[in-house]
């Protein structure tokens, strides 16, 4: 049964080189900005702050927030991409990741080859691929395209491939990143069939968006982030109120 | 009882170094990129080793009046041989910064990308061998059984690839600065190790020799590889200084990776 755990989760970045410090402050978005070091030179931004919650087995969870709110980290923490600086995760299932629109890929490589590289990249072995092929090819609907070098697919064609590979792991946590956006309503539609079957088996889907409609559509909770930590855990419907709210409120006092 | 975080590095290396599938056509990839839409592709940078590898070798054995019989295919194993070395030294400082993208987005042990870097370079070799094979040719390089040393030869400098290209690799993240630095080191070093030159002609009272080839790394790696491709057996110290640059560096190296490995992909 799929589970994940984050205990105190705590994720600190440092940022080098004066300028990304000078983008950093003048930016209002954006985690906890310290500094630390002899000379006050070493500058940390917390990301996440000591984060702790527990998402079991048929969760379809919406990470929402403003941009710098910690979505994409903890996406990236849930992946294995950044191991915590405090604080543990305990993930208990097979994780698949698809927190950029082509990881792994090679854009002068055709389509067939990169099924093979990402997939080789989520962990399976080429015989599994090879099996998994035929799937893909139904799913994308790519066609011919798929003999083709990537360079040529538009952004909601290399959705598509991503999608279908990262999918195609049979993974029991499926994370996803903003990137679905680029899908028309058709795959949007069956993007979201492809995900309740794998919810059927007992999986969970974390899903970070700023689209209410997809969020909507394919979440049962939704967590909202704000300066690196939990403001509300909850129902869809509430949280996303909440959330709106909340950009009204900042807006009225920046006006 | 290992401690955690020197458990979880040795499981990145095993990790990294069983998913050969992955790495072998990482490293591929590399090199196809290169061929893409191009007649000769990598072999390019062969043909420009191979301009070099003639040229200097003409005109040094003029200038030094030595046999060009013997100095041709000397310069030319040394060039192949510092081609090869010299390569992963500097590829691995950029072993990570270089894939940046795909950290961010992938958990995969991070000793796969180091691998990736040696099996590339490894690909290369061979290309560059070719040419040599013709040099080797016209000038009736001997063939006997040192010839085989090569194999274990190129072994072991794949072995020590992974560590010297983890290494650097971390520091050129941390670091920016360091791939400029050893890129200008590795410059100087072509010209203080004897790949235009042999230990011979250094002559004197042998403190030159002992400081300049004895002490060198770069030269006892060179030698490995060198000496059977002319038809010669590496000499006892050559492999002893390797073998135990490869046991140091990798201890090294561990240490350094256990305690740092989790910082990488924030370093990027």
């Amino acid at each position: 049964m799929a589970s994940i755990t984050l205990e105190n989760v705590t994720v600190d970045f440092t940022i080098y080189g004066h300028h990304s410090f000078r983008t950093a402050l003048l930016s209002t978005a954006g985690g906890l900005i310290r500094r630390q070091g002899r000379k006050n030179d070493r500058i940390t931004v917390r990301a996440l702050d000591n984060l702790s919650m527990k998402i079991s087995h048929g969760d379809r969870i919406g990470l929402i927030g403003h941009n710098g709110a910690g979505k994409s980290t903890l996406l990236r923490v849930l992946a294995g991409v950044y191991e915590p600086i405090g604080g543990r995760i305990i993930t208990e299932g097979k994780v698949s990741s698809l927190l950029n629109s082509s990881p792994g890929m090679n854009f002068d490589d055709t389509g067939y080859e990169n099924i093979m590289t990402c997939g080789l990249y989520l962990g399976m072995t080429k015989q599994e691929i090879i099996r998994k092929t035929p799937d893909i090819e139904e799913f994308t609907e790519l066609g011919e395209y798929l003999t083709l070098p990537i360079r040529t697919y538009s952004a909601g064609m290399l959705t598509r491939l991503a999608f279908g590979i990262a999918t195609s792991i049979e993974p029991d946590i499926l994370l996803l990143d903003e990137g679905l956006g680029a899908g028309d309503a058709r795959f949007i539609e069956r993007a979201n069939q492809r995900v309740n079957k794998l919810i059927n088996r007992a999986s969970i889907l974390v899903l970070a968006a700023h689209a209410d409609a997809l969020i909507k559509s394919m979440c049962n909770r939704c967590i909202l982030m704000d300066h690196g930590r939990v403001v509300r855990i909850g129902a869809t419907e509430e949280v996303i109120d909440e959330y709106h709210r909340l950009t009204s409120e900042r807006a009225a006092v920046q006006g | 009882m290992l401690k955690p975080q020197y458990d979880l590095a040795f499981r990145d290396i095993v990790g990294g170094i069983i998913k050969w599938q992955l790495w072998t056509r990482a490293g591929w990839a590399d090199v196809r990129a290169r061929y893409r839409r191009t007649t000769f592709g990598p072999f390019w940078a062969t043909i420009s080793l191979g301009i070099m590898m003639i040229s200097m070798g003409l005109v040094w054995s003029a200038l030094w009046k030595m046999n060009v019989k013997e100095y041709l295919p000397f310069i030319s194993a040394g060039l192949l041989s510092w081609a090869l070395v010299s390569a992963i030294i500097s590829d691995g400082t950029n072993a990570f910064t270089a894939q940046k993208g795909l950290l961010e987005a992938l958990h995969f042990p991070l000793t796969m990308l180091t691998c990736a870097v040696v099996w590339r370079n490894l690909i290369l070799f061979f290309h560059n061998l070719l040419v040599y094979l013709l040099v080797a040719v016209i000038f009736q390089v001997p063939v006997s059984w040192a010839t085989l040393m090569v194999v274990p030869a190129l072994l072991l400098i794949a072995i020590n690839g992974v560590w010297v290209s983890t290494l650097l690799g971390m520091m050129g993240a941390r670091y920016r600065d360091v791939q400029q630095l050893i890129v200008n080191l590795l410059q100087i070093a072509m010209f203080l190790t004897p790949i235009f030159w042999t230990s011979d002609q250094l002559g004197g009272s042998g403190r030159g020799k002992f400081v300049l080839v004895d002490l060198n790394p770069m030269a006892h790696y060179i030698n490995i590889i060198r000496n059977p491709l002319l038809g010669e057996f590496p000499t006892v110290l050559d492999w002893k200084a390797v073998l135990i640059l490869t046991v140091l560096g990798w201890l090294f190296t561990l240490a350094i990776f256990a305690r740092f490995r989790r910082r990488i992909t924030y370093w990027l």
